[in-house]
């Protein structure tokens, strides 16, 4: 199964233009949607998702026309959006097991099995009868995580699902993912450079509604290879650096700046060549 | 700090539009009210209270706040709960404000700007009043002389109510905000506070809980009612209400306690952002468990989809929303508060003068339905809560991704509401099941219950749930959506007010009216079951238009709304729609059919306009001289099951002028749409039909009437009931309990009852002002009886057929009775003559029957109504041992009384019958006869006797002429009743009637007339009329009374101008036979009585009291006695005080009741008064005219409890 994105467009009421005709071919695997904050991919997560109406533009999976054949996309689809709520005074199995109902799992039986497997899998079984009015950030984001994951879903579209989490968690959600990513579409979308480097096959960066760079993160890096320059400065240069060069990046590492420039070769010669992470591609697409 | 925090509450308000929107709201409504001809305010102004009067700006002014209720707690609730909404509170509290600088200033702030809103009112009613007449539409008053103008009048209402009504509610709301920080517990508070006005009115129907109803009401209103309950128009129209007595008390007990509400504000609020809950919560603790991700297999498991499932669903969703709603605390407080309220209610059941009903089921679901007010709460409140529900909580991307059709959210949230009204119905019915248990009635009629609750109250849930629904749902913004349905309820309210009335385009109208017992719900289940089809069926299309339009994701603008909608139409859910759409139509055409076509439909205004055509057209035949009935031979035929009747056989006409008659003036009955099938002279007349519009025809004879001579009039006239009709319907003829009087056959000559009365509305038509009544030097009004112009006395016969199993009773002897056709029939005759008014009267009753000497007693009543039949005989036996003995023998041999539906609730005195309303004696219940008063033993003998004043004495038809017959029939029944009750329950008794007197005096619209004067007046010859006659048998003595009003009947029996005295009698001719038993000592209380309008005010100052040596006490009785004589408007003087009264002592008795030691009269010459008096036993207390004989406005006063003091 595929998704087809094609010449997606959507401009708000307030004259934000939100997508740019938007073109990406989504395979199974995880997918990776790189992009600052307001980049536009909730927007496009929303569309993908049945929940907002586009300007212009086509969206498939597979067969299906996602636009108009929106229940049949929401039978295969487990989405956890960006930011999200619950009823306070409801508790978790009681809301996970109303969940999945509404996904269609009305035999009883499957529906136990797959909500306690659920809370086992996200580590809310203890917390199964607390009121979700109750729950820390990082318990109700794993809440979040259990609800998309019910009724096996072929299309799973998770917006900053780390956002909020610790470490160790991350890494086990990470980890859930990329244990459902084989025969699934996964699309993730995320501004934390990292989530997309660990797990993803294939990725897109996105700014200002349009794709900037589509394609697998290793062809990302190859593309940058010998264009990352790097130079550790003092801070009172920063700013004649930054009117000179083309400046993606700025890290401070014991006080005084480190800055990475993009090139085609050694800027001034001052620069150390460095080897580009992704992160250098994400900055690079972003400030280029 | 405090400046700041209240400058910038105030420009944070200043910068909301939605603060010029209330300002706006507000100022429209109260200019509206203040210059529209359609909003009326009865009883409140019009009439002789003018609408720029103190009475009517105070009223103004303080019904507004309730409206201010909704605002008030929209700004002065979230004042500090905006901090967080908004979640600001981390920022606000790590500031250096202090927390009183912090909440006063924030409170402050707030009220200031309360205030300002509501200076709205002063201000339009104020340019209302002053520009008014200049407008481009007529105002109600307009060409109505208005008080000059009188700033004061305007502000100080506002000043002295208006602001202490914003700072108590103002107190309230913000501290419900402040400390709950939840949004709805701001809105339950005003909950509260409208249920407590609401108890006030359900406790005032005792008279002795006026001073608990006047300070519990937290909006001032109840108490400003109870303040002037008594006030003449007159004093409406010139004094403002001070700080003074109840009025002064309420405020300072609310003010107390806002202020006090504030203190506990201050101090319980947290400065902190997390604090400690008020309740433990129950704490869920985390089990420990082993936590090994990577071992769990998430089960594959099947989805399904299709109709089934989403049945499953939505069950599983609606049932899940139930729980959700049911966990609600405000949910809980509302249903409490409601219960609470019923509970009270059921304290005072129907009462009549303090004495209750029976809780027969009919009573019982009338009390449940005040809990609609709740429901409609609960309706507006959770459609919108459960609409919102996930957008509030940020779940609705959730749950707007799952794979479940449109309409099964949308529909469940409808049946999750379902489920709990059909849970709360079920309550109410258990509720009303337990009230009658608790008074020891056990006839539940379980199958009446649902009957009632599951169709017309259920139906109102469902049809205002899915229109706010509707609301909720396009308006996509849930105050919005809570804003609307206010907007839409007064638009209801002023489309009713300014006369489209039509049921059709009243959202939810066809009500199934009261339940009788008689009558079941008879023929309103026709039109409550095609107008609620009507509605449901708009309602569903609505439903299936929001389920088109409802947001789902994060679209919420109205164009993909409808690109996304027509996605949704699927072809279900067209087909539904459609179908909707078109029962919707045809209901509609269907109910247009039978109220426009079937039958007439005229609005309010073309029965106006219609009635001024009619006095136009036809007033110049009011007097003119015509033939007079003799004789009524009729046969009825009453078709209870269709609704119909008819009428054949002929009257006798007879002229008693002494010129020949050519024309008679035939009035046919409009009110009711008869049909006169033919009406023909014999010899012939000519019809001239030129007002045929009218109903009149004249017939010009074609041998004019010889003077002596009659004239045999036959006619056929004809009930007809078509289908249903808009508004009201008959309530006459139905299918069990048909009662109707001869006001439906045709009349003779012009009938001024057709005329519009009311000065208001003449003056809007442009008439001239009208006089109620002739004056009692009118020849013409001394020529005809309260009866009518259409005869003196009749000869009667009447045949009834009706249904098999129902007995038709008409005035007359029965002759005979026989099956015919498999329908009943019924001949009565009258063996003397009888006045020209008679009942006829059908249903399926049960006989109760007695004998009174030689009189035959029956009464029929409906089974299971058993409950005072004897208290009836015996009242009907002891009224005709008085009356016989103290006034004339009973002319007739038989006396019946009937009971009819409760539809209108009344007793009415026929020849030798009495029709009687099933809603007052037969179910009152005189539990404990030391307490409540005898209601069907009074009304009984009131009735009865009817049967001499009016029947053996019929007045003329002039000003004062009820002071004969109503008031004469309450002195008699009063007298019957005083040889049966204690002195007590007497006194209890003339304590309603003062207190209805007074305050009927005070709504009077026209002018107050002395007693022997009276136009019309309930109040005067009811009410008056029985203090009046009281007082005058205790001043002069029951005998000389009695004596008095037999010499009355021995000269005007059968009066007329066949009689001796040649015409009717007035009250002034009865007058003369009172002043002819009064001592010249007492002649002035016939002027202070019946002649004029006089009140006194008697007080006790003091009452001290001493033993004195031979075991006797001394008792000092200091008072101030005044007199007053009052103009028909109420303006008042002082008049010299010389007078008879009473002086009363009394001590205890073995009981610990009160026990009077003395009572006798004193004279009383000055206003202030020392009385010395021995009794010989121990005092408790003392008063002047303790009895309440006199009519005096403040009656508590008149006694105090004694005192012991040696100084005296």
């Amino acid at each position: 199964m595929q998704l087809t994105i094609s010449n997606l467009n959507k401009t708000y009421s307030n004259g934000v233009h939100a997508l740019k005709d938007v073109n990406l071919t989504i395979n199974q695997g995880m997918f990776g949607l790189l992009g600052p904050n307001g980049a536009g991919k909730s927007s496009l997560m929303r569309t993908i998702a049945t929940l907002q109406e586009p300007d212009s533009g086509s969206i498939s999976l597979g067969n299906i026309n996602v636009l108009t054949q929106k229940e049949e996309v929401r039978k295969t689809l487990g989405y956890l959006p960006q930011e999200f709520g619950v009823y306070p005074k409801v508790d978790a199995i009681t809301l996970l097991n109303h969940l999945a109902v509404l996904k269609g799992i009305t035999n009883t039986t499957e529906r136990k099995s797959v909500v306690e497997a659920l809370l086992h899998k996200t580590n809310l079984w203890g917390a199964r009868k607390k009121n979700l009015g109750g729950y820390s950030g990082g318990m109700k984001q794993r809440f979040g995580i259990a609800q998309a994951l019910l009724a096996n879903p072929k299309l799973i579209i998770v917006d900053e699902p780390t956002a909020g989490l610790d470490p160790a968690e991350r890494n086990r959600f990470l980890n859930l993912l990329s244990e459902l990513g084989e025969n699934t579409v996964v699309i993730l979308s995320t501004h934390i450079v990292d989530d997309v480097k660990e797990l993803c096959s294939d990725m897109a960066v996105f700014n200002k509604g349009e794709v900037l760079f589509k394609g697998s993160p290793d062809e990302a890096l190859n593309a940058i290879v010998g264009k990352i320059w790097e130079k550790r400065i003092s801070k009172a240069e920063l700013s004649d650096y930054k009117n000179n060069f083309k400046v993606i990046s700025e890290k401070l590492i014991a006080g005084n700046p480190i800055i990475h420039v993009f090139a085609e070769s050694n800027p001034d010669g001052t620069f150390e060549p460095v080897e580009g992470d992704l992160e250098d591609v994400y900055f690079s697409k972003i400030f280029a | 700090m405090l400046k700041e925090i209240l400058r910038f509450e105030f420009s944070y308000r200043k910068n909301r539009p939605a603060t010029y929107i209330y300002f706006g709201i507000l100022f429209i409504l109260c200019f509206a009210a203040s210059t529209s001809k359609y909003v009326s305010f009865e009883g409140v102004a019009g009439g002789q209270i003018k609408e720029n009067s103190p009475f009517f700006l105070t009223t103004m002014t303080i019904i507004m706040t309730f409206f201010m209720t909704f605002i008030c707690s929209a700004i002065m609730g979230v004042a500090v709960l905006r901090d967080f909404e908004h979640k600001m509170e981390s920022l606000v509290f790590s500031t250096t404000v202090c927390k009183f600088d912090y909440l006063i200033g924030r409170f402050l702030g707030s009220f200031i700007v309360m205030v300002l809103v509501y200076s709205s009112i002063w201000l339009a009613l104020m340019l209302g009043f002053s520009i008014g007449e200049y407008l481009p539409w007529e105002p109600s008053w307009e060409g109505k002389k208005m008080l000059p103008f009188d700033a004061w009048s305007f502000l100080q209402p506002f000043i002295y109510w208006g602001i202490t009504n914003i700072f108590i509610q103002g107190a309230i709301f913000f501290a419900a905000g402040a400390l709950s920080r939840s949004t709805i517990v701001i809105y339950t508070q005003g909950i509260v506070l409208f249920v407590l006005y609401q108890i006030t009115n359900t406790i005032l129907s005792d008279i002795e809980n006026k001073t608990v109803a006047a300070l519990l009401d937290p909006f001032c209103y109840r108490t400003f009612q109870i303040y002037t309950e008594y006030w003449t128009p007159a004093q409406k129209n010139a004094l403002l209400v001070p700080f003074e007595g109840i009025m002064l008390w309420n405020r300072v007990i609310w003010c107390s306690f806002a202020l006090l509400i504030l203190i506990i504000t201050y101090f319980s609020f947290s400065y902190n952002v997390v604090r400690n809950s008020l309740f433990k919560k129950k704490a869920v603790k985390e089990e420990k468990s082993a936590f090994q991700p990577d071992s769990i297999r998430i089960p594959v498991v099947h989805q399904f989809s299709g109709f089934g499932t989403n049945l499953k669903q939505l069950w599983k969703e609606s049932v899940f929303y139930t729980k959700m709603i049911v966990r609600e605390i405000p949910f809980i407080a509302i249903i409490f508060v409601g219960l609470a309220d019923l509970t009270i209610s059921s304290f005072y059941f129907d009462e009549m003068y303090g004495t209750s009903s029976y809780p027969i089921t009919a009573n019982v679901i009338g009390l449940l339905n005040n809990f609609d007010l709740y429901f409609l709460i609960i309706v507006v409140f959770y459609s919108g809560e459960i609409i919102w529900k996930e957008r509030v909580t940020n779940m609705h991307l959730i749950i707007d991704a799952t794979p479940v059709p449109d309409w099964v959210n949308l529909f469940a949230k409808f049946v999750g509401l379902l489920i709990i009204y059909i849970s709360l119905l079920l309550i109410l019915i258990l509720s009303g099941i337990l009230i009658q248990a608790s008074h020891g009635y056990f006839n539940f009629e379980i199958s009446l219950y649902f009957k009632a609750l599951f169709t017309n109250t259920l139906i109102f849930l469902v049809l205002y749930t899915l229109l706010s629904f509707f609301v909720q749902v396009m308006g996509n913004n849930k105050f919005v959506g809570f804003a609307m349905m206010f907007v839409f309820f007064l638009v209801t309210f002023f489309l009713g007010a300014s006369g489209i009335q039509h049921p059709l385009f009243s959202f939810g109208s066809g009500s199934l009216r009261d339940y009788s017992d008689m009558n079941k719900y008879g023929h309103f289940i026709t039109r409550f079951s095609w107008l609620k089809f009507y509605w449901l069926a708009f309602v569903a299309f609505l439903f299936i238009l929001a389920v088109v339009f409802s947001v789902r994701g994060s679209e919420a603008v109205m164009k993909t709304r409808l690109r996304v909608g027509k996605l949704r139409l699927t072809r279900p859910i067209l087909t539904i729609g459609i179908f909707s759409f078109i029962a919707f139509i045809a209901a509609g055409c269907y109910v247009f059919y039978n109220t426009n076509r079937l039958n007439e439909y005229e609005t309010r205004e073309e029965g106006e306009d219609k009635q001024v055509a009619y006095e136009k057209a036809l007033k110049k035949f009011e007097h003119l001289p015509q033939p007079k009935i003799i004789d009524v031979n009729l046969k009825v035929e009453i078709y209870p099951q269709t609704r119909n009747f008819t009428a054949e056989g002929y009257f006798w006409l007879k002229n008693k002028t002494e010129k020949p008659l050519a024309d008679v003036h035939i009035q046919n009955d409009m009110e009711h749409k008869m049909k006169i099938d033919y009406l023909k002279f014999d010899n012939g007349a000519k019809e001239n039909k030129a007002h045929s519009k009218f109903g009149y025809i004249i017939y010009t004879l074609n041998k004019p009437l010889a003077p002596d001579d009659s004239v045999k009039m036959s006619f056929k006239t004809q009930f007809e009931t078509k289908g249903f009709v808009a508004t009201g319907g008959n309530t006459d003829v139905v299918y069990n309990g048909t009662f109707f009087n001869n006001m439906y056959f045709p009349t003779i000559g012009y009938n001024n009852s057709y005329e519009i009365n009311d000065d208001d509305t003449r003056r809007k038509k442009k008439l001239p002002e009208k006089e109620r009544m002739m004056e009692q030097n009118n020849p013409v009004g001394l020529s005809q009886s309260l009866f009518g112009d259409d005869a003196d006395y009749i000869r009667f016969e009447m045949v009834i057929g009706t249904d098999k199993d129902q007995t038709a009773i008409a005035p007359g002897y029965l002759q005979k009775t026989w099956d015919e056709n498999n329908r009943k029939y019924f001949h009565y005759k009258m063996d003397v003559s009888m006045c020209n008014f008679y009942s006829i009267v059908s249903a399926k009753y049960e006989v109760k029957k007695d004998k009174w000497k030689d009189v035959n007693l029956e009464i029929y009543y409906n089974k299971g109504h058993e409950y005072n039949l004897d208290k009836m005989m015996a009242s009907m036996k002891a009224s005709f041992d008085y009356f016989s003995k103290n006034f004339t023998p009973y002319q007739y041999r038989q006396m019946r009384i009937m009971e009819f539906p409760r539809y209108a609730e009344f007793a009415q005195s026929f020849a030798n019958t009495v029709p009687f309303s099933e809603g007052i004696g037969f179910i009152q219940k005189v539990a404990d006869p030391k307490e409540d008063i005898d209601m069907p033993y009074y009304v009984t003998a009131h009735e009865l006797g009817h049967q001499w004043w009016g029947h053996q004495v019929a007045e003329a038809n002039v000003k004062g002429n009820a002071m004969l017959s109503e008031t004469q029939a309450q002195y008699s029944a009063l007298m019957v009743m005083k040889h049966a009750v204690t002195p007590e329950m007497m006194q209890k008794f003339l304590k309603y009637e003062l207190n209805r007197y007074l305050q009927g005096r005070a709504t009077e619209r026209k002018k107050e007339q002395p007693l022997n004067m009276v136009e019309g007046q309930g109040y005067i010859h009811y009410q008056k009329g029985s203090l009046v006659m009281f007082a005058l048998q205790d001043y002069i003595g029951e005998e000389k009374v009695n004596l008095a009003l037999r010499n009355f009947l021995a000269d005007w029996q059968y009066p007329g101008p066949d009689s001796k005295n040649k015409r009717y009698p007035t009250s002034n001719d009865l007058l003369k036979y009172f002043k002819a038993q009064t001592p010249d000592s007492l002649k002035n209380i016939i002027t202070d009585m019946f002649e004029t309008i006089t009140l006194f005010e008697n007080k006790v100052e003091k009452v001290a009291y001493k033993p004195l040596k031979d075991k006797t006490f001394e008792v000092k009785i200091t008072t101030t006695n005044e007199k007053f004589r009052a103009d028909s408007s109420g303006n008042e003087a002082p008049i010299a005080i010389n007078d008879w009264i009473d002086v009363g002592v009394y001590g205890t008795d073995k009981n610990g009741d009160d026990k009077l030691l003395y009572l006798k009269k004193h004279k009383v010459t000055q206003k202030n008064n020392t009385f010395t008096i021995i009794v010989k036993e121990e005092p408790k207390k003392a008063g002047i005219d303790p009895i309440n004989k006199l009519i005096d406005r403040h009656a508590e006063d008149n006694t105090k409890a004694a005192e012991e003091s040696e100084g005296i």
